[in-house]
């Protein structure tokens, strides 16, 4: 083998590498603002070093999909002893690739509303088990959805849909109208918001007698609103705020003008 | 006169793994290599006679000395311009047909597209492959494999032919086929060098050789200055009764000559099986009188010597 | 004499023949057949119900086999094309013919790299097509997925095949490189496959490299982040998938990065092969 040859190349490469760093540099700054963090001691307990450099190797959505396929084979079984091995894989499919907003929608689910009713069913059936044994299950599973939430907003605080699917376990699963408000609310002032977001916002507002907050909410939501975008549902917010109004009492002539 | 080839002081090295070890392949070798003749390169195995080709064609740099081919440096691509090369045991793209494989290294040589058919087509037709031009290289015999390597390296129409025993593996029609086109090429005016272990053939169609032994020219010269007995010469007489010997040894004695044996002519194994094989009209005519004078020069190693 | 000059004509025509001998490789016809079997497979991913995410799935699988294949592809079929010429000695008859040793490597490159070409295009074609087909389909079974429109950027599809064909054709003439200074073609094969890790792996280094505590590992740190190539901006296949279109900014610098290592490796093959002995 010619050494000489070689270590021209390398040195070449060397001077190319330096030379081509202004160009590189900032391609590369750029992908990497679009690429989450790799969490790489969760990763190597997880997978081992050879899955980790599958990962690392470009092929990281696939590995994320596998394991995804594999949380949907687990979840189909619907057992109560895989429950844990679910949580792990679907924690692990986050973890891999935090990118997928569906990933952390459909894991949550899976742990808040599925989960819970394996462990009542698994416990003897929702006649059988007493009411706080009940309760005390569907609060945990809600815990843990909501954690594994509050990760996923790190990763995406510019999605709304986040957001509201904590809102929707506090109201559903843990019945906490308060912490469903303030997740609604938080929803509802992102500018990519979807439109029913602030409606239910003022909806709960209502729900949990804040009336006023909910009109002067409503008030300010009205002009917002696209008449010619049908999920906007302006006439309904309209009636919404005649009905606040009759139930606070307004004055016909303080009342909102359109 | 530019000869074909100059070789001056030649050495080639080859450098043995790490270290500073090095094999000498060819050792200050010197030769001119005159226009126009077959030129047998001789030696045995790692004698260095592929390392000397190779320095020809440009593909090893020498380690010392040079090389000029019709004046021009062999290092030099312009230098492989007049020349063309048919390598040991070719292995050519099987896939291509004999045509395509032709049309392809002509385009290499950069034959002129519209003269490049009808090129292609002459050099397939005379080294005898019409009838196996559209048939793909992969099917073909060894000794259509030589005869297709022929043509590609004619194909430019070089005024040097490099042929790298053109006739191992091939059956003794075949080679004498492909003797008869050496000698074709020698007619065209153009110079052959032949490496070739068959010293038969060699034998039959060289006007010069050169041996090389152990990367050293150990031997230069015509041919017949180095093959025939000047002071002998050999009778072939019908209806021989060998009570002649003692007469013919005592008239020969008296004209102060010497009969030194007496034998029976043998016909060389190779014409015998041309003549009943023969599969080509053409080898045959060529190789007639050749065939003629090797029948006798080769039935005399020991007899029908007179002198 | 007249003198020989460099002929882009004789680089066509040695390119025109790789091409021919690549594709007429049974190899290439094997790899071909898998790459489309795993696209194909990605139809298992109907028995899921994930209504639109479906096409994530479709897409991240695709790209992963052209990703996957592909590289094997421009590794083995270069390595093997350029080492049949040596062993079978067709290198020997086309170099002792008027020909540059830059013409021969140049038309070995850009023969592979139409090989590789023609593989990228027509497994994006493919799952282009796979992708429409079943995205019309969830269209109709599932509208709201689709409020917003088709959800796949065709036109970034085959931007991503095209990338993918750029980085193949910078790991064809590193191979090349390789190919040119060592003496069989496992022993390439293997090391190419090394580099191509490397490669993928170099931003660790690159982003690593001045946390360092010693010099002396700062320096090899930098060695490695320096010497070789980041194959991870040719990585946009994820984003693609994920419906975040690629900027075109991003995408002609990405693009002048891999063309700027195209003709480095063509230039440092050529210096290495130019005084092997064959």
């Amino acid at each position: 083998m010619n050494w000489k040859a070689i270590i021209v190349v390398i040195v070449a490469l060397l001077v190319v590498g330096v030379a081509l760093k202004p160009l590189e540099g900032p391609i590369w700054e750029e992908m990497r603002e679009r690429e989450p963090a790799l969490r790489m001691e969760d990763l190597e307990a997880a997978l081992g070093q050879g899955g980790t450099i599958g990962l690392l190797g470009g092929f990281r959505a696939v590995v994320a999909d596998m394991l995804w396929l594999r949380t949907n084979a687990v979840w189909v079984a619907q057992e109560t002893a895989v429950i844990p091995a679910t949580e792990t894989l679907i924690r692990l499919t986050t973890t891999v690739d935090p990118r997928p907003v569906y990933f952390w929608l459909n894991g949550s689910r899976m742990i808040a509303y599925d989960m819970a009713v394996w462990r009542v069913e698994e416990a003897g059936g929702y006649g059988e088990v007493p009411e706080a044994v009940v309760r005390r299950y569907h609060d945990e599973q809600a815990e843990t959805a909501i954690r594994l939430l509050q990760r996923a907003h790190e990763f995406h605080e510019e999605r709304p849909e986040i957001l509201v699917e904590i809102a929707n376990i506090y109201l559903r699963r843990k019945e906490d109208l308060e912490m469903a408000i303030e997740y609604y609310h938080r929803a509802a002032l992102m500018d990519n918001a979807p439109a029913f977001a602030a409606r239910i916002y003022a909806e709960l507002l209502r729900r949990a007698g804040r009336n006023q907050e909910a009109y002067v909410w409503l008030k300010k939501l009205y002009p917002t609103l696209d008449p010619t975008v049908p999920q906007d549902l302006a006439p309904i917010v309209l009636s919404r705020i005649r009905e606040l109004e009759n139930e606070l009492n307004i004055p016909f002539a303080e009342r909102f003008q359109p | 006169m530019t000869p074909a080839i100059k070789i001056e002081n030649l050495t080639k090295d080859f450098p043995l793994g790490f270290g500073h070890l090095k094999l000498r392949a060819v050792e200050n070798l010197s030769l001119d290599i005159a226009d126009n003749q077959v030129f047998g390169l001789l030696g045995p195995n790692g004698s260095g006679k592929s390392t000397t080709i190779k320095v020809i064609l440009g593909l090893l740099a020498p380690t010392s000395g040079s090389c000029q081919i019709f004046g021009t440096p062999s290092g030099d691509v312009s230098s492989r311009r007049d020349v063309g090369f048919l390598p040991e045991a070719p292995y050519f793209y099987r896939y291509l047909t004999g045509y395509e494989l032709v049309a392809f290294f002509g385009r290499i040589c950069q034959v002129e597209e519209k003269r490049l058919h009808d090129r292609v087509s002459e050099v397939i037709e005379w080294v005898g492959l019409k009838e196996a031009a559209h048939r793909r290289v992969g099917t073909y015999s060894k000794g259509m494999l030589q005869r297709i390597g022929l043509a590609q390296a004619l194909v430019h129409d070089p005024r040097l032919v490099i042929l790298d025993e053109p006739t191992a593996g091939v059956d003794p029609v075949g080679s004498a086929e492909i003797s008869s086109l050496i000698l074709n090429l020698k007619d065209q005016g153009k110079t052959i060098i032949l490496c070739s272990h068959l010293l038969g053939q060699v034998e039959d169609i060289c006007d010069r050789i050169a041996i090389l032994n152990r990367g050293k020219l150990i031997l230069e010269g015509e041919l017949s200055d180095l093959v025939s007995k000047k002071d002998l010469r050999s009778l072939v007489v019908q209806n021989y009764r060998e009570d002649f010997n003692e007469e013919l040894a005592s008239w020969l004695k008296a004209r102060e000559a010497r009969l030194v044996h007496v034998e029976q002519p043998q016909y060389s194994l190779d014409r015998v099986f041309l003549e009943h094989v023969g599969r080509s009209e053409l080898a045959r005519e060529k190789l007639s009188e050749r065939a003629e004078a090797a029948m006798e020069s080769k039935s005399r190693p020991d007899g029908g010597r007179t002198e | 004499m007249k003198k020989v000059m460099f002929s882009p004509d004789r680089i066509k025509v040695i390119a025109k023949n790789t091409f021919l001998e690549a594709v007429r490789q049974k190899f290439f016809g094997f790899l071909v057949v898998i790459a489309l079997g795993i696209i194909a497979s990605s139809q298992v991913f109907r028995d899921f119900n994930f209504g639109a995410p479906e096409l994530k799935f479709i897409a991240d699988f695709g790209f992963g086999a052209i990703v996957l294949f592909g590289s094997v592809l421009a590794i083995v079929a270069t390595a093997q094309l350029f080492f049949s010429e040596i062993e079978n000695k067709t290198a020997i008859t086309i170099l002792a013919k008027p020909v540059f040793r830059s013409e021969f490597i140049f038309g070995k490159f850009i023969g592979v790299s139409a090989l590789l070409l023609v593989f990228t295009a027509m497994m994006t074609v493919i799952l282009a097509v796979l992708l429409f087909w079943r995205e019309s389909a969830l269209m109709e079974i599932d509208p709201e997925g689709f409020e917003a429109g088709r959800m796949v950027a065709y036109a970034d599809v085959f931007l991503y095949g095209l990338v993918q064909w750029l980085k193949f054709s910078i790991l064809c003439g590193i191979t090349m490189v390789i190919a040119s200074f060592s003496n069989t073609n496992l022993y390439s094969v293997i090391l190419s496959f090394v580099v191509l890790l490397i490669c993928h792996l170099q931003y660790l280094a690159r982003d690593a490299w001045t946390q360092m505590d010693f010099a002396l590992v700062q320096v090899a740190v930098f060695m490695l982040a320096t010497v070789f190539p980041n194959f991870q901006v040719f990585n946009i296949g994820d984003q693609v998938a994920l419906g975040e279109s690629i900027p075109i900014g991003l995408t002609v610098r990405i693009i002048g990065y891999a063309l700027a290592y195209v003709v480095v490796f063509n230039l440092l093959a050529v210096f290495s092969f130019r005084k092997r002995e064959i």
